[in-house]
């Protein structure tokens, strides 16, 4: 596992976190504590830290459950919370794309789950190969 | 994750799980149901579920009923936002059998006709 506070944090009052992780259950929780860190440390409302946190666990669990089904590999999570309070969330797997699993220990409400929660979802395949999920949240308010 | 009750399993789910814990949970479900005893899940302590851990809830609700195993979940005010979003968020509060107690929930499962 690697880790580092975003370099955008040193010049501007962006902050976020970017962490690479092994495609491993035990990894999931990891992510939601350092989110929950980056956005208790920032005064974001505690119900929307639990829904963004939420939404970011499911994403998380996708990359981890649908991305390799038959070899570990390693997933990428990069947060950043802009001055405008806004954050952007991004889920970054190379694994072979979120395809229908018949043997899905999900209930298939992952994806609505995150996006009811946030208000932006993009979920693309980069390079072709692997799942991007981005994720928009707005930070100063409640969801719409 | 603990039990004591007699007669009744009783299986308190405290802070927060997710993918990570959801195969101990079902486990330790699967194990309650296999003693035949009516089962409660206490979710007064829990801060947060995920959809992999909902499912694992809600098969062991389905599973009970068709074992004929009473079965309730005690979901309150104590009970963290998380897991009550999430299941807003599916609309599936209803397939748990929720009610406010661990009394409540007690009561509900050792009851006849429960399934």
């Amino acid at each position: 596992m690697t880790g580092r506070v975003s370099d955008r944090a040193m010049t501007s009052r962006s902050s976020g976190f970017e962490l690479e992780l092994a495609a491993e259950t035990d990894n999931v929780p990891l992510v939601r504590h350092a989110l929950r860190g980056l956005l208790e440390a920032s005064g974001v409302p505690e119900e929307r830290i639990s829904d963004i946190a939420l939404a970011v666990t499911e994403a998380c669990a996708n990359a981890v459950l649908h991305a390799y089904p038959r070899s570990r590999g390693q997933f990428e999570v990069a947060a950043d919370l802009t001055p405008g309070r806004e954050l952007v969330v991004r889920v970054r797997d190379h694994g072979s794309g979120m395809a229908p699993r018949v043997d899905s220990p999900g209930l298939g409400v992952g994806l609505p789950v995150m996006a009811a929660i946030a208000d932006a979802l993009e979920i693309d395949t980069p390079d072709g190969s692997g799942t991007l999920v981005r994720m928009t949240f707005d930070v100063a308010g409640p969801a719409s | 994750m603990e039990q004591a009750e007699p007669g009744v399993e009783v299986i308190i789910v405290t802070g927060e799980h997710d993918i990570s814990t959801a195969p101990e949970l079902e486990r330790r479900l699967e194990a309650a149901l296999e003693s035949g005893h009516p089962v409660v899940i206490d979710l007064l302590g829990t801060t947060f579920i995920d959809s992999t851990v909902l499912r694992v809830l809600i098969c062991a609700r389905e599973e009970a009923g068709e074992r004929s195993v009473g079965f309730r979940c005690a979901l309150g005010e104590t009970t963290g936002h998380g897991v009550r979003r999430l299941l807003d968020l599916t609309g599936m509060a209803g397939r748990l059998q929720a009610v406010p107690t661990r009394a409540d929930a007690i009561a509900g499962a050792v009851a006849p006709g429960h399934a």
